[in-house]
């Protein structure tokens, strides 16, 4: 075993040869298409984060406005509620007054009504008196004792009611 | 030109394990070299074609090729961090990826009986040679990143350590070369002999196993040319 100095000095330029070969065809591109791949993979990992933030942001918002929607909602609705209680209070008791009124018209009425027709019965009364009376009495009277005895009767009729 | 200079290698060569194929600019080439540049053509073919037409989305020998690279920067990123994996990449993966082709290049049909084809780490000669790469490697990368700070270390922890530092230097050459060369050619040896006795199936469990050292020597060049470069690189606060 011996070393063969000419085959030790071409391996050593062979091999500083190969390596600036395999420099430039292989590690090279390799290396930068591998950095290349990861810095693509990283900016998409980015995108995706900023675009699920993005997201996220736009469905709070949403859900933010939705809320604000219910309770603009539950607003109006207890509102015309309180409205319509008021107006439904607001009409019973105009309705109730309306009543009132009218039964107090009525009753204003039945009463006039009511004595109205007792002084017409009254005067009924006592022309049929008269007429009986002067049908029975068959009599001139003058007027002054014809009047006496008209009196007379109603107040008896009057009493006798 | 090329046949005499074979036949020289098989009466004279052939004892010293060195077999001259033809001569270049004065320099003997062996089949270990031819054969280093038949490892480097595959390599630098499959390269191109991985790499050619790179897509955003992988497929077929890119797939594999960023799979290993991958892999191989994960694995020196546990050694000495990211930044610095990348750093020194280049050299490791081609230890790496060249250490385990030219170990392959063992099992092809053939390798070490035909002349130019021979598996480089199965010489001596070869394996120093990576050997010296990973020791200049490490005196380079060390300036670098330390400047004179790098010349501290070899009187630590102790001032008097300064010869063993030294002297573990050019043992780390020594054992790195030593470990690839031996277990390749004792196990290219082992295959020859049984392949001498019984040449039919009795040297495939051999060779199967023969992968698997490929592979675990390859690794274990690259893990301790990481770590001295990671050692002689380390920033100390």
């Amino acid at each position: 075993m011996s070393i063969h100095v000419d085959t030790m000095i071409l391996a050593i330029i062979n091999f500083l040869v190969l390596v600036v070969i395999l420099n430039k065809f292989l590690y090279k591109p390799i290396t930068n298409i591998l950095d290349e791949r990861k810095k693509e993979v990283m900016r998409n990992l980015d995108s995706a984060e900023a675009a699920k933030k993005e997201a996220e942001k736009a469905k709070e918002e949403y859900l933010k406005q939705l809320e604000n929607a219910r309770k603009e909602a539950n607003e109006i609705i207890s509102k015309a509620t309180k409205l319509g209680e008021e107006t439904k209070n607001e009409i019973i008791s105009e309705a109730r007054n309306e009543a009132a009124k009218i039964s107090a018209k009525a009753q204003e009425e039945i009463r006039l009504e009511k004595s109205k027709a007792l002084n017409e019965l009254r005067d009924e009364v006592a022309t049929l008196a008269i007429l009986a009376a002067e049908k029975i009495v068959s009599k001139n009277i003058d007027k002054k004792d014809h009047e006496k005895m008209i009196q007379e009767f109603v107040k008896e009729v009057g009493e006798a009611r | 030109m090329f046949f005499p200079k074979v036949a020289y290698a098989a009466e004279g060569g052939m004892e010293e394990g060195v077999q001259v194929v033809f001569e270049l600019y004065g320099l003997e080439v062996t089949s270990e070299i031819t054969t280093m540049w038949g490892v480097m053509l595959f390599l630098t073919i499959i390269s191109f074609l991985a790499t050619r037409n790179l897509q955003r989305i992988p497929s077929g020998l890119q797939n594999i090729m960023e799979f290993v690279i991958e892999s191989l920067i994960n694995f020196l990123a546990g050694i000495m961090g990211e930044a610095r994996a990348k750093k020194y990449l280049p050299v490791l993966a081609s230890l790496f990826i060249t250490i385990l082709i030219s170990n392959y290049s063992g099992i092809l049909p053939g390798a070490g009986h035909t002349p130019g084809l021979k598996a480089p780490t199965s010489n001596w000669s070869v394996t120093l040679g990576l050997a010296i790469v990973v020791f200049l490697a490490v005196q380079f990368y060390g300036f670098q990143a330390r400047g004179p700070g790098y010349l501290k270390h070899f009187f630590e922890p102790l001032p008097f350590m300064f010869p063993l530092n030294i002297i573990e230097q050019f043992t780390r050459v020594l054992s790195l070369s030593l470990r690839l060369f031996g277990n390749v050619y004792g196990e290219e040896m082992v295959v020859a002999g049984l392949f001498a006795l019984v040449p039919l199936f009795v040297p495939i469990p051999m060779q199967a196993l023969g992968l698997l050292f490929g592979f675990i020597q390859a690794f274990v060049f690259t893990l301790l040319a990481a770590i001295y470069i990671s050692e002689a690189t380390e920033v100390h606060h």
